[in-house]
Parts: structure tokens; sequence; C-alpha cells
């Protein structure tokens, strides 16, 4: 059974359990309007949930006792006896079909039209007491089968214990793990205790993985729930997701799940207009549902937008009128927000038409009731013909996510990589630094954005000036975005968010508090927060209008960014972006002239080297573009990096240059672009070497298990275990006789820097780049 | 009668905590600062795999000048589901409340007031009962409760 419907089933079995108490309560005093409520809930929110799935059944029955329930909170009707046996006997119905659906058999016994016709309240003299149990299994619920897939839930609480612990044990065996460092090398503790941390590793993402889950999981249903409303209501509707790869607690998903969908429901039913409507607005006839998440401090931050005809004010307010939420004098002192709040009160709807798609405005009380629950909150932002955006917040109880470590005036601080955008040097060319005022704002590619000093933020003395730090462009959820300006950009980490206390929120400077695997705590940034605290914020919210103009359909092709680099030949070439994974320097030495080909020592492997035209250049250190197609890796040497740039032109095609995709304009000079796949079609000979190839080693030497060893490891060699292991490469030292095998290449190393009579063809012992390249090529013949 | 109370030294005046309240005593190292936090807020710490907040016990009180003989020691605590530590002069035993704690007649000056749960008598000399929630609200959070 999927996940997803796993989750269903285990979900609505936990508030049928739930509800169990509250039905009879609401059988013995029909009038309890709180029971209703919670039964009406239920109701809901399994019709809710079955617009993720096909259970025409399920939706059906829930439906009609919704609408029942729904006459009976509307004053329309009075509660009696007939109606709270036919509300229960749907209750388990529902029960039934969920028992069916996870043993995944068909729930044959029919009558589900009888159930509903019962809630009906011309019906009033069928008497359908006791419910109808008969037809059904005789009242004792079949044994479930064990050969499905069983989910168990677990107390939050339990969870966190068990969290807690491990991340004690991380810490304990990261100070043990330096106590052994400090001690040296020893043997008999180190392959155990090698093994404890490798299974501590494990069992730490196990638990990890326990509590989060990625927003994704709740995204992946939405595409299809999305087409198939639009489809029945004769829409066209585009979903954008963002933000997939946030992780929060397995406990939020579910929470949110039920919000998410009733607000896209709504967004699809009332919000996004039909084509012929859009078309006349002026709109495109796509209508366009964005959503996005982010962790902003230790919230998550969901907008879920859409870009429809925007919510009626002034219907809301005669409504909240009409249907007794307010008075006619409050409503008129109410401001556009507090009129637009209106729309979370319990009972309220504009739609006229009740539709199975979204309901009679039971929807966002409901919504609200959940999120405050958890302690989250709503809040909705409409333009008229624009279209409305929800603003969901979550707290994070607890939530992994990848951050970025800076650095301050010494001190070191957290930033959620999610708000990053990029990160440039003060002291880049393509960087402009301005005073405006009292502001400080930053050029960087033809963007000007505002900048605020960390340090400043901080009341501290940045050590570094501006010119010589570094700016993290920040974007925030709302799609302003400007500039942090730290003295210096340190790690990236996994980090586990803390909740802070109630003293330092009070700063508003800080979201939670990060332990870093040395131990020491540091401080996450609330940069949605920071950014409020200095004006940075601008109520329109700009990323609805830029998402549409990036939306599908229109015919330019995406322009592709390149990096403009000085190729070693002295001309001016262009490499997609996409392939570049980083730029690095390496030294001179590292690099070696193999035959036609140069290669590169980089972090303990060999990596073809293009660009150089087999001479190596009179520098001390190369540039080079680290590229890589996913699973190789190739580097391509540059005089000097110039740029970042888009793509814009037209592309010509070179004639005689197969290493060139072909020529264009770039900021008025002409470049040649770099064809990346005829790089690695060309280089790429074997980067990714299904076996380690294996090297014996000098029998009982100690340099060479000692030193030789080590490095051979890793470096991706294997090294030969007893003399029935058959190497494919044979390391001799100095003037030792060659064994008889078979099939294995020498490599002879000799001990003198100086090559004697008869070494040419041996290598120094500690000439690390040529004993690789002589291994490389040793395993490339064999 | 009977509790047991961590007597420490706050501002070199004895206090007692009701030592059920402390999970237990560290000796802190460490402690990390927190740019334009409060003053009372020394910083935080890590116990083990816990970010700690560090309250400084004598400025949290109002208290300003330096305790004479200050070990560096600290009561952790939870309050309202975060973990303090409540960094004192020093911790001095633990002992038996001999008494039920009793207002004291002459006031103690506004921020012993505002922590003070009465004096209890012990057998190594009266001490003030704290209140450990109000000594982590720190002196502006208190103003606030009580306007």
């Amino acid at each position: 059974m999927d996940d997803l419907l796993a989750d269903f089933v285990a979900e609505t079995r936990e508030m049928l359990e739930a509800i169990e108490g509250e039905v009879v309560a609401w059988e013995a005093d029909p009038s309890d309007r709180a029971r209703l409520d919670a039964i009406f809930r239920f109701v809901h929110t399994v019709k809710g949930n079955c617009g993720f799935f096909d259970f025409p059944r399920l939706e059906k029955l829930s439906h009609a006792a919704e609408s029942a329930l729904a006459e009976v909170r509307a004053g329309r009707r009075q509660p009696g006896a007939h109606l709270v046996n036919g509300v229960l006997a749907v209750i388990d119905r529902i029960a039934e079909l969920v028992d069916a659906i996870e043993a995944g058999e068909e729930f044959v016994p029919n009558g589900d039209d009888r159930l509903i016709a019962a809630l009906e309240p011309e019906s009033e003299d069928d008497t359908l007491a006791p419910a109808p149990q008969e037809e059904s299994t005789g009242g004792s619920k079949p044994a479930r089968p064990a050969n499905c897939v069983r989910s168990i839930r677990l107390p939050v609480e339990l969870l966190d214990r068990l969290m807690s612990g491990v991340s004690d044990m991380v810490l304990a065996r990261n100070d043990l793990a330096r106590r052994l460092r400090e001690a040296g090398n020893q043997p008999a503790i180190d392959g155990p205790f090698e093994r404890l941390s490798a299974i501590l590793d494990d069992v730490r993402q196990g638990v990890t993985q326990m509590r989060m889950q990625r927003i994704e999981h709740l995204y992946n249903a939405l595409p299809r729930l999305v087409r198939d409303l639009s489809a029945e209501l004769g829409k066209q509707v585009l979903i954008d997701l963002e933000g997939g790869e946030v992780e929060l607690d397995r406990e939020m998903i579910e929470t949110i799940r039920d919000p998410l969908t009733h607000i896209i429901r709504n967004a699809i039913d009332h919000g996004i207009e039909t084509p012929s409507e859009r078309l006349a607005a002026g709109k495109r006839e796509i209508g366009l549902l964005t959503i996005s998440a982010r962790q902003a401090g230790n919230r998550i931050s969901l907008l879920v937008g859409d870009d429809g005809r925007g919510l009626d004010i002034d219907r809301i307010a005669a409504k909240a009128v009409a249907n007794g939420l307010a008075t006619k004098g409050e409503v008129e002192a109410m401001n556009r927000e507090q009129k637009l709040e209106l729309i979370f009160e319990a009972g309220l709807s504009t739609a006229e038409k009740v539709s199975g798609v979204s309901g009679r405005g039971v929807g966002m009380d409901v919504v609200r009731a959940n999120l405050e629950k958890v302690g989250g909150s709503i809040d909705v932002d409409s333009r008229d013909g624009e279209g409305t955006t929800f603003h969901l917040q979550l707290p994070l109880t607890l939530s992994i996510i990848a951050g970025l470590i800076v650095g301050t005036s010494g001190r070191r601080f957290a930033v959620p990589r999610s708000y990053i955008e990029e990160i440039a040097r003060g002291s880049s060319s393509a960087l402009e630094i301005e005073h405006l005022g009292d502001t400080r704002f930053v050029t960087f590619r033809g963007t000007r954005v505002p900048c605020i000093e960390m340090s400043s933020v901080l009341g501290l003395d940045s050590e570094v000036s501006l010119e010589q730090g570094v700016f993290v462009f920040v974007r925030l959820a709302g799609g302003d975005l400007f500039a942090l300006a730290v003295d210096r950009v340190l790690d990236n980490e996994d980090l586990v968010v803390k909740p802070l206390a109630p003293a330092l929120m009070a700063t508003g400077i800080y979201g939670g508090s990060v332990l870093l695997d040395d131990g020491n705590p540091i401080l996450m940034l609330d940069i949605p927060n920071i950014a409020v605290g200095h004006g940075l914020v601008s109520q329109i919210r700009t990323r609805r209008s830029t998402a549409f103009d990036a939306a599908p359909g229109d015919t330019v092709t995406p322009a592709g960014q390149v990096v403009l680099f000085e190729s070693f030949d002295g001309k001016r070439r262009a490499i997609r972006m996409e392939a570049v994974a980083r730029i690095q320097t390496i030294a001179r030495d590292a690099v070696s002239v193999e035959g036609d080909r140069c290669q590169a020592l980089l972090d303990g492997a060999i990596l073809p080297l293009a660009g150089l035209a087999n001479e190596l250049p009179e520098r001390d250190a190369i540039t080079v573009l680290r590229l890589s197609d996913g699973d190789s890796e190739l580097l391509h040497a540059v005089a000097e990096i110039d740029n970042t740039a888009d793509l814009d032109g037209d592309i010509v095609p070179v004639d005689g240059e197969d290493l060139l995709e072909g020529s264009t304009i770039v900021g008025g000079r002409q470049t040649g672009i770099v064809d990346v796949h005829a790089l690695f079609a060309r280089h790429a000979r074997k980067l990714a070497p299904a076996r380690r190839p294996t090297c014996r080693i000098p029998d009982g030497d100690g340099w060479a298990r000692t030193f030789l060893a080590p490095l051979l490891e890793a470096s991706g060699y294997r090294v030969a275990n007893g003399v029935e292991d058959a190497p494919d490469i044979t390391l001799l030292l100095d003037e030792a006789d060659e064994p008889g095998e078979q099939g294995s290449h020498i490599v002879r190393l000799r001990s003198t820097p100086d090559a004697g009579p008869g070494g040419a063809s041996s290598i120094y012992r500690y000439d690390r780049a040529a004993l690789l390249a002589a291994l490389e090529s040793a395993t490339g013949e064999a | 009668m009977g509790e047991l109370l961590l007597m420490a030294r706050i501002g070199g005046r004895r206090a007692a905590i009701p030592s059920a309240q402390v999970q237990s005593v560290v000796e802190l190292d460490h402690i990390v600062p927190v740019p334009r936090a409060p003053g009372f807020v020394a910083g935080l710490t890590a116990l083990r795999s816990r970010a700690l907040t560090v309250i400084d016990a004598r400025r949290a009180l109002g208290i300003g000048h330096a305790p004479d003989e200050a070990d560096g020691r600290a009561a952790v605590v939870e309050v309202e589901g975060h973990a303090y530590a409540i960094l004192v002069d020093r911790v001095e035993d633990v002992v038996e409340a001999a008494s039920e704690p009793e207002r004291p007649d002459a006031t103690l000056g506004e921020g012993w007031n505002r922590v003070s749960l009465g004096m209890v008598e012990t057998a190594i000399g009266p001490a003030i009962l704290v209140d450990i929630a109000a000594i982590v609200a720190g002196p502006d959070q208190a103003a606030k409760h009580a306007a």
C-alpha cells in the first residue's frame, strides 16, 4: 500500500476512535452543539481526504452526512433520533470501508443509497433504528489480514526522546573521536570504534527519518488533485510547487494536509475563473496556483496563491451580516484586512452554489481551527481581479534544515539556506556598493538591492570592511531580495533547530538555536524578522507576477546562464553554468601531462584536465572549472574568469572547432561556447570505475604499509590482501625482484629523489602526482 | 516541611531553589554570548545535546556588582519547555527546609521582592526561596506582568 493511502487509513481510523465518544454523547443529547461540530468536522475531513483518492463510495457517504449535519448547524433542521441513527450508520459504514481499503479488498455489501436516503428529512417515518449492522459482519470486526504493510503510530514525545538520546550519543561519539585522535593510532580500539560510529550514523539517520518528512510527500498528490478538480469544474489550472525539500515533522505534514486541500479546492472552485472569463479579463486562460514552502526561522511558512478573481470583500461583509456574525455597524467599522479575516469565521460562505468540490463555508474555519490547534496561524491577502494568497505559518518543533554558517565580528551564526539566492565577495568586480542616504545598496549583475550589515543588526563592530566581506543575497518568501553583509562564510551544515527561550525570541533577530557538530551552540538568524525590522519587506507580493511571467506558453526558449572566461590560448569562451560544479584553484605541481592528455590531482582524485594545450602555463596556480555531469567530473583550465552572463543571442555553429557548441555575442564580444557534451565524450574515459583496482604493495615493508597503503586507499585503489589476491598493479620498491605473476602491471618506486642508473622508469616514492598518474595509466592498460 | 532545597549564593546573599525543579548542577565553561539579548541573558551553552539559555541570576535580580567568590556553577532548570542554566555565585549545599516559606516583614529590595517566594529556615541558616520562573523572566518581563 502506498504511503499516502496508509496515512489516510491510519488517520481516518484514529479519527474514528477519537470520535467514538463524541458519537455516543451526541446520541444522548442531539442538541449538543460542540459534539455536532466535532462529528461534522470528521465527515468533512473524510470527504476532503477522499479528494486525494478515488473512493466514490466514501465521498458520497461523507458528503451526504455532511449535508445533513450542515442543515442542522444552520438551524434549518432539528436533530432527532432518526438523524442520529442515520449519521451513526454512515460513520459505521465509513469504518468498514476503511478496513476494506486497508486490506486492499473490494467492500461488497451494498446499501449505501439506503444509508444516504435515511439521512433525508422526508424519510422521517422510515425507522432505521438500530443502526443497520445486520448486513455487514454481524458486529464483530473482521480480523485484518496480516500480509499488508502495517504502520504504527507512536507518540511524538517518544520519538523526541529517542532523537535527543541519539543526538547525545553523536556528541559523545565526536568527543571520543577527538580523544582517540589525540591519543594516536590504536588499531585495537580504532576498528571497533569506526564500526560503532558507522552504526550510530545509521541509527541517527533512521531516527531522523522517523520524525521528518519532506513536504514533497504532501506535494506529490497535489497535481492530481488539481487536475481532477479543474477538469470537473471546467477550468484550466497549472500548479507550481516550490520548496519541496523543506523537511518538517510528520505530524505537521498531517496537520497541514487537510487545510491545504481545502484551500486548493476553494482556490480552484471560487478563485480561479473559467477560461473564457479569464480571457475577457485580459488574463492567460490557464490559471496559476502557486504553493511554496520555506523555513522561516523556527516556523515553516507556506504560501498558497492563485491568480484568480480575488475575494469579494463586499460580499463577504454582506454575508457576515446576513449570517449574524457581525452587525452592519461593526462591519462598516472594519478595515479591509478585518473584512478579509471574516472568511475564517464559522458559518460564512459566499458561494451561491453548493458543489461537491468545495463546500458551504465550512472549510476556512476548520482550516484555522486545525492550524491553531498546533500553534500555527493563517492569514489572507487578496487583490481584486489579481488573486488571493493564503499565508500559513507553522511552528517548528523539530526540523532539520540546510544552513549556512556565517561569521561576523568573531561570532558564528546560521542562515537557513532556503533563503539564500547567491553569495558574492565584496571584492568581486561584478559587485558595486553605493551609499544612498542612510542605506547601503549593492548592485550585482544589474540588480540593485538594499544591503544590511550583519554587524549592525547585532550591534557589534565588524572585523572587516564591506569590501572585504561577503554578501549573502537573501530572498524572502514574499519575493523581496536583499543583501546581508557578513565578514565571512564558514560552512554548510545540516542543522537541527531548537526553539529559543522567550527572552531571546523577543530580540526579533533569532529564530532558533543550533548545536554544531563540535558541540557549540550557535543562533539561527530569523531572516524575515530582520528584514521586517529594517523595513525591507514590501506589502505587495511580487512573486506571483514573476511566476506568471515565467509560466510556460511563451515561445521564447529559456536563456541559459554561462560562465565567461579567457582561455589559455587567449580566446574568449563561455561554458554553461549547469555543468559547472565549482571553481577551484590547483597548484601547478598537481598537473601532469601524459601523452596528449593533461590530468590533475584534486581532492585525492585524478581528473582529466581540458583547456591546456599540453603544456603547463608559467604560473604557480591554475584556476579550473570543475565540471560535472552528475556521475563523472573533469576539469577545464581557464586563464581568467571574467563573469557570468545570460545567453540571449543566437548561437552560430563554428566550423572546424569540434569542442565548441557554437559562437555567440555576449556583452558585445564574440564568444565561443564550450561544447560540454563533446568535452565529456572526449575526456571522460572511465571516471567512475566500476571496481577498484587492486595494488600489491611490498610485503613486510613498514614504509609501504604506513605511507603507501593509506595513499592508495584514499585514491580509490584497493590494497591486496595476502598472496591469493591477484593484483592489477604491483608496486615494487627500489631493486626488488619482479614477481612471476601474469597480468599485473609493475610500478617501481625508488627511495632517492634522483634517478640512479637504470632508474629512469622508476618514480620517487614521495612524488605523489607522478605515482598516482603512473597508477592511473597502469589501470588504463589493465 | 522537609522539602529539599538547593542552597546557593546570588550576589553574596543566600538563596534557596526547590531542588525538585533543578535537573542538575553544572559547571559552565563556555558561554556563547548572544548579541542584542537582554542583559540578564548571559548567552547559550551546550549541555550534552541541549542548548541551554544561561541566565545570570545576579543581573536578573538587578544586582550589579560582581560576586566575590564565583565558582561558575549553574542550576539547570526547565521553564515552560525551555531549558535554562541559572548562573549563581556558587552552589553551597542541598538541605532540607526546616520551615514553611514565610513572607518576611522587611522588604528585601526590588529585585529580591520580585523573585521571592518567602523566607525559609534551614540547618545552615535562613534563605530566600526563589521563584525560578520569575528569575528566568528577567526584570523587564516581570515589570510587564506587574503592569
